[in-house]
């Protein structure tokens, strides 16, 4: 029994290591970097997917080329910018500030104004409605009176 | 007159996201923008695919206007384009293949044989069409990463003096050529 448990340990230990590539760094700085920028890069092939994750044959290539520039001591701006001027803005997960993506940081502040706005108006609209003039106690007393009048009759 | 205006902010929401969602659905996610389009073509020093000894740089096509086709006799859109690749060749446009071999990859130790992928290219050409002026190979695919190119089949269109002008992902065909091709070539 002890022997099929440690036979079963065993194959799970080998396929769990499988999956793992070898890409070995002699500077931890660098493999950090290489790290964050292979989540941070995304698969032109198989959207939806980092090249960390990928298995296309495009995103082994981005990650032999990512480890080669890492390598060679290039900063993470500079991968990155090499990456954009080959597969364009897609390939990296965060969008750059452009006239046509502004839209993007600018909308969320625009509803939240837009709401404080729609709060204020509303507010001293009701403020408006609710202040109370001595014309209204004057009507308010001829009503009260009138009725009582009649609940006596 | 305000409050009517209020009744109505839901539908005009509603219409707005309809509008939103209905783009959404003839957009295609697999249209890439591109790092290439009219800027310079990298530069490109590879073996010709029959004759290695041979090899090909961006001087050779200089003063050009040309196709380069990234194929690979794997890839099954490439077989279908081949025909009408073809055709245009025969209309007169300088094609010019890059074999993209993506099975080879030194990391696992693969052996590369080059005769059997030489005979692999000649029996798929004789079979479904030849448009190549010639085949690059390249092997590392490191002109294949340099024109950002994700998979095959991908076109670019390379005028005289060595520009991108299309970066064209997936196959060429009739509609493809008149709506991003022939304008360009003023066809």
């Amino acid at each position: 029994m002890r022997f099929v448990f440690v036979l079963l340990a065993l194959v799970f230990a080998v396929s769990a290591s499988a999956v793992e590539e070898k890409y070995d760094f002699t500077n931890d700085e660098q493999a950090a970097l290489f790290t964050e920028l292979t989540k941070e890069l995304r698969c032109p092939k198989c959207q939806n997917q980092n090249i960390a994750d990928s298995d296309a044959v495009v995103a082994k290539d981005l990650r032999d080329k990512v480890e080669l520039l890492v390598k060679e001591g290039q900063s993470k701006d500079q991968v990155i910018d090499y990456m954009i001027d080959r597969y364009g803005y897609f390939v990296h997960y965060q969008p750059p500030v452009t006239p046509a993506t502004i839209l993007l940081w600018i909308l969320p502040g625009l509803i939240v104004l837009g709401g404080f706005a729609f709060i204020i108006l509303r507010q001293k609209k009701a403020a408006q409605k609710a202040s109370w003039s001595e014309r209204d106690e004057q009507q308010l007393q001829k009503l009260i009176t009138r009725y009582k009048r009649k609940e006596s009759a | 007159m305000n409050k009517k205006w209020l009744v109505l902010t839901p539908l005009a929401v509603f219409i707005l996201l309809c509008a939103f969602l209905l783009k959404g659905l003839f957009s295609d996610p697999r249209e890439l923008q591109s790092g290439r389009v009219n800027q310079a073509l990298p530069a490109f020093d590879l073996p010709d695919l029959m004759a290695p000894q041979k090899r090909w740089t961006n001087a050779d096509m200089a003063g050009q206007t040309y196709l380069i086709n990234v194929w690979g006799t794997w890839c099954p859109t490439c077989l279908a384009e081949l025909g009408y690749l073809t055709e245009l060749r025969e209309r007169g446009v300088t094609i010019v293949g890059l074999y993209y071999e993506q099975g080879y990859d030194p990391d696992f130790g693969d052996r590369f044989d080059l005769t059997a992928l030489q005979q692999e290219v000649r029996d798929m050409l004789a079979r479904a069409g030849d448009p190549y002026q010639f085949n690059m190979l390249d092997l590392d695919r490191q002109f294949i990463l340099d024109l950002g190119v994700s998979g095959a089949p991908e076109t670019f269109l390379v005028n005289g003096e060595g520009k991108v002008l299309v970066h064209h992902t997936g196959d060429v065909n009739e509609r493809v050529w008149r709506a991003k091709f022939a304008p360009l070539l003023g066809e």
